[in-house]
């Protein structure tokens, strides 16, 4: 039978165990999002041809475009593990969900800053009030309310589980970010690569493209691992193993 | 002792709320100050135009409504945790939901009735055009309460915060983005002689669901921030 995964899961949710995997595992995915990155970034800004039309300054999009995809998937891992925090308590749950919202954050204000510097040469203005635009302008006010909200409380489990409610509320916005493109005609183009069906894009352009996905994707855990590793550090910081580990008497994790 | 039924713990809660609203009458009337003194700096601001105030009237109203909702809502349940009220909202035996949303429908008649009653002269101080008021009307009795619910969620979650009135606005305004969209949408097409039903009934469904959802998750919210 196959229920080591459950027991795995299970072992892997307490914080000392965590640590430990976190830290075996950030290195690696460090290096993979450093590696797969570069590699994307010479075949966006080298190997791919110029736009037709937009010349060379669609290359924006192999920063632009994944950052998006990551400002909406890291708020989708935040509402999970936020979710999974509240109903089962799981300590573990709400630090991840804590953790994830800086860097959401961070890829958010990345996803508005360089859609605005391509904005300026194609559509003439740094910013325009579109739907896809303002949805994620919104997006950011809400993984900073998130980040406010957290800070907010002498005692960071209250904090979490609050601002874990926070972000069940917010991500009502997220269909509407990824949909606002089809519901609403407004300048900002519709969705070009499909999961489903033909891509609006030729092979040679969408594969540094899809690299740099699976890049920020390794980058994300990297970052979330690191702050999550901090994050139980201070939190435990009166357990016998943390003790351990500053003493020096475990072996460095 | 056998509880009391639950529509007569809800009707007591909201005789108690209003009652202690009407005791500090001031205090009602000061978003209403702050509403009409936001109101007439805009003219001051922008110049005495009449075509670009009226165009601009119904977006002041409503943002201006909101501010001053938002600025009551900071002290909506601030009094029942301190005094230890709340706590014993939480162990009556009536369901919390329904009982937060007494306090909420409290908050609103007192907090949001007069400010619509005002926004009429608001609006035309600002020259709004009089054939569209009775859409700003609606559209305000539509999101009021929309704004009152939402908010009130926020305000339960933020309650055992500190300095909870500047992140209280980082947290409610970006979520009312829709709410301001419709509801100046709608009065905006009546002003221009269109139909204006179709923003107005969105409206109308968002206010049902948050109707039924928001003291539901207001209550799950005190419960998150009272639990220590």
């Amino acid at each position: 039978m196959a229920n080591w995964v459950p027991l795995w899961l299970h072992r892997l949710s307490s914080p000392q165990t965590f640590y430990r995997f976190a830290g075996a595992v950030r290195p690696w995915a460090l290096g993979l999002a450093l590696v797969l990155g570069a590699v994307a970034l010479y075949g966006g800004l080298f190997l791919a041809p110029a736009d037709y039309q937009q010349g060379d300054a669609y290359r924006i999009i192999f920063i632009h475009v994944p950052s998006a995809w990551m400002s909406l998937f890291i708020y989708g891992v935040m509402t999970v593990s936020a979710f999974i925090g509240l109903v089962w308590r799981i300590k573990l749950a709400e630090t991840v969900a804590m953790e994830s919202a800086p860097i959401g954050a961070a890829f958010t204000l990345i996803t508005l800053v360089t859609g605005s510097l391509w904005g300026k040469p194609m559509w003439g203005t740094w910013w325009t009030w579109d739907a896809r635009l303002t949805s994620e302008l919104v997006l950011l006010f809400i993984y900073l309310g998130v980040i406010g909200l957290y800070h907010a409380f002498e005692d960071r489990r209250q904090g979490a589980r609050t601002a874990s409610f926070l972000a069940l509320i917010g991500a009502v916005n997220v269909p509407i970010v990824h949909f606002s493109v089809n519901w609403w005609n407004t300048l900002h183009q519709g969705a070009t690569i499909r999961l489903l069906g033909p891509s609006h894009m030729d092979s040679s352009m969408i594969w540094p493209l899809l690299l740099m996905m699976v890049a920020t994707k390794c980058y994300y855990v990297a970052s979330l691992f690191a702050r999550v590793r901090a994050d139980l550090i201070a939190a435990e910081s009166g357990k016998a193993w943390v003790r351990d580990l500053a003493l020096g008497t475990q072996e460095r994790a | 002792m056998r509880p009391g039924s639950t529509s007569s713990a809800c009707a007591a809660l909201l005789h108690r709320d209003l009652l202690l609203a009407w005791r500090r009458r001031g205090d009602i009337a000061m978003p209403v100050l702050y509403a009409l003194i936001v109101g007439t700096l805009f003219p001051f601001a922008i110049g005495p135009d009449p075509a670009l105030l009226a165009r601009i009237a119904s977006g002041v109203v409503f943002v201006t409504v909101l501010l001053s909702i938002l600025l009551s809502l900071d002290g909506l349940f601030r009094g029942d945790i301190e005094d230890g009220s709340m706590e014993q909202l939480m162990l009556a035996p009536q369901p919390l939901a329904l009982l937060v949303g007494m306090k909420i429908l409290a908050h609103w008649i007192t907090a949001a009735l007069p400010l619509i009653v005002v926004a009429p002269m608001l609006a035309s101080m600002l020259r709004f055009p009089a054939s569209a008021m009775p859409v700003l009307v609606l559209a305000l009795l539509l999101s009021t309460p929309l704004l009152s619910l939402l908010g009130a969620v926020l305000v339960a979650l933020a309650g055992g915060a500190r300095r909870s009135g500047m992140l209280l606005a980082l947290m409610l305004l970006p979520l009312c983005v829709p709410v301001v969209i419709f509801a100046a949408g709608a009065v905006s097409a009546a002003q221009q002689g269109l139909p204006w039903a179709a923003p107005m009934a969105w409206l109308g469904a968002g206010l049902a669901m948050a109707v039924v959802l928001g003291p539901l998750a207001c209550a799950a919210a005190l419960r998150i921030a009272m639990d220590t």
